[in-house]
């Protein structure tokens, strides 16, 4: 049975589409601009691309990125794997209090977070830089992983652990070949969520960050004040696909093999 | 044997970890903290080729942003780059390492326009980088009349096609010019009267913004503007109708510099960088390729004749006479912010 929207919700609907992804198609469209201007159409061009990665901060600043990106998700990963599993185990109230302790970096803003992982590495008299810029992302991944890594974990009956240990399992083997296999995609879309928020983030990394690690959005910021150029309107646009596609992914990953049964984490 | 494949992986892991967080090289490293794009990357390359080090350059949006990083622990930079008012605050801070001028012989080259400084008498802690001073831009196809004063913006016949710079002490600075008083008035009174002035202003006033003033005026959406040479040299390569002018009342000049952060571990290497900037031929190759004004004298001969020749990038020496630097209005600053915010607000 079908019941029929009011026609302004459709309208409503599409201006909120709208809203949301014509500022991000502008951006698409004149990185192949060939004008410097922003607002000039002047012809179709991949001279932003080629430009972008001739030019040497650029290029270091991705290769930062990347590098925070890689360790924080391995790292955020396990770790967030390892608390969901642990928590498992623990009764019903004790984990409602530590999941909302490990939900808690989600929501906090991160603004403070940032605020106050700098004030804490500077009275541990850390100097900034890549590293404490891992650490920062870790300490917000590992929420996210958690979350996603519990909600499989949720999803799974017990009988089969059960099972491996009646049939002589120790607890390794038990966790290696009965556990691992069935929560992996939940594991695989919280790292590639993690890779994304570590790619993305600016508010937290522009807080600790230090010499000789300055990530991308940290290289955007500085670039746009100065006027902004097609070249930054083509990093943006890598970026934009770099996300989509992972998020895609890890949404993908998470539904696989669950059958009719979805449950999506994302609102999507 | 599936335990010992885990364990190697682990250990795989930590090796890449170790590889990549790790420093790698030996050499000395110079780190910057600087505008983005502020330098020419060749003339960086070519002083790591040289000197055998490595520059980490790092790039902030404003002179807040730099400030709270060097405040917040100095974050391990060895060259910054603030501007005239920041060297101030830095140095009330005691933030900045006094410079040893016998590592930048260089020095001498620097036009006395910039030397000794209001905001740091005798260049104790900055050497200036580039410069500029806040006047008018104006499209000469729809401003027929000659313009040399500020009182021109406020001419009704460009009734919204003004554009002013979102900028609280530049633009009251600017009223309190016109009306004859110091850009860095603190007298109650002066400031009252230049901001009922601006409110007369403001029915004309197309927009106040900074970072867009330039497409702005290429795209000829705003006919008059005050902007800073440097922009108006840009903006007048992209639309030749566009001219430029300190007004006779004056206007307010500001700089970039090179300092020096007090933690700062490579000193002796950021004022050979210094040195090294302000070398006449290198010099020259910079500000060729960046398009900012050379405060560096020696230089002219290398620079090209257009860059020589561009009036907005090489201010005369009448006009330079005509500017102030902001100087530090402290407790009045609040009165400059809640004046402002009105203005903005009450369009």
């Amino acid at each position: 049975m079908k019941s029929k929207n009011h026609p302004l919700l459709g309208i409503h609907s599409l201006l909120m589409m709208v809203f949301i992804y014509v500022p991000i198609a502008f951006i698409i469209a004149y990185s192949f601009n060939s004008s410097r201007l922003a607002a000039d159409w002047s012809g179709f061009t991949f001279d932003w691309y080629i430009s972008l990665f001739k030019n040497r901060h650029v290029m270091e600043a991705l290769s930062n990125s990347l590098t925070v990106a890689i360790i924080s998700t391995v790292v955020s990963t396990v770790l967030g794997t390892l608390a969901a599993m642990s928590i498992r185990k623990v009764n019903s109230r004790t984990k409602a209090g530590m999941g909302g302790l490990l939900y808690l970096p989600i929501i906090i803003p991160d603004i403070i977070m940032g605020l106050s992982l700098l004030v804490l590495f500077n009275q541990l008299n850390m100097p900034l830089g890549k590293i404490t810029i891992i650490i920062a992302h870790i300490t917000f991944s590992m929420s996210y992983v958690y979350v996603v890594v519990s909600t499989r974990l949720t999803g799974m009956k017990g009988q089969l652990e059960e099972a491996a240990q009646d049939l002589g399992a120790g607890a390794w083997q038990t966790f290696r070949y009965v556990t691992l296999p069935q929560i992996l995609p939940g594991i695989i879309s919280g790292a590639l969520i993690a890779f994304t928020l570590s790619l993305d983030d600016f508010m937290v990394s522009f807080f600790v960050s230090g010499p000789s690690s300055t990530t991308l959005p940290i290289y955007i910021y500085g670039q746009v004040k100065r006027g902004i150029s097609p070249e930054i309107n083509a990093l943006c646009t890598i970026l934009i696909l770099v996300s989509v596609t992972l998020i895609f992914l890890a949404q993908f990953i998470l539904n696989r093999g669950k059958g009719q049964k979805k449950q999506s984490v994302l609102p999507f | 044997m599936k335990k010992m494949k885990w364990a190697g992986l682990v250990l795989a892991v930590m090796m890449v970890l170790a590889v990549l967080s790790g420093c790698g090289s030996s050499k000395e490293t110079l780190n910057i903290y600087s505008w983005a794009d502020n330098f020419d990357a060749d003339v960086l390359a070519d002083f790591e080729k040289q000197y055998d080090v490595k520059i980490n350059y790092d790039v902030f949006a404003n002179n807040e942003d730099l400030l709270a990083k060097i405040k917040a622990g100095g974050g391990g930079y060895d060259l910054i780059q603030p501007s005239d008012y920041m060297v101030a605050t830095m140095i009330k801070q005691d933030l900045l390492a006094p410079l040893n001028k016998d590592n930048i012989p260089n020095f001498t080259n620097i036009a006395d326009t910039y030397k000794n400084p209001s905001f740091d008498p005798d260049n104790k802690y900055s050497i200036v980088y580039t410069s500029g001073v806040t006047g008018i831009a104006y499209n000469t196809k729809y401003v027929k009349d000659e313009i040399d004063s500020w009182e021109d913006l406020w001419n009704p016949e460009y009734k919204g096609k003004v554009l002013l710079l979102d900028d609280n002490r530049e633009i009251i600075g600017m009223a309190l010019k016109k009306a004859g008083h110091s850009n860095s008035s603190t007298a109650e009174a002066e400031i009252t009267a230049a901001v009922e002035d601006l409110k007369n202003l403001l029915p004309s006033v197309l927009a106040f913004d900074t970072d867009n003033i330039k497409q702005k005026m290429i795209q000829e959406e705003g006919w008059i503007a005050t902007v800073w040479s440097g922009d108006a040299s840009v903006i007048a390569k992209d639309n030749p109708d566009v001219a430029y002018v300190v007004p006779k009342e004056g206007g307010t000049i500001w700089s970039d510099n090179y300092a020096i952060p007090k933690d700062s571990k490579h000193q002796e290497l950021a004022e050979k960088f210094i040195n090294y900037m302000l070398d006449p031929e290198v010099s020259a190759k910079n500000y060729e390729s960046i398009g900012y004004s050379d405060p560096n004298t020696a230089a002219k001969p290398f620079h090209s004749e257009e860059y020589n020749n561009d009036r907005m990038i090489n201010l005369s020496q009448d006009e330079l006479s005509r500017t102030e630097w902001l100087g530090d209005v402290s407790d009045m600053l609040q009165l400059y912010d809640r004046f402002w915010t009105e203005l903005k607000s009450g369009r």
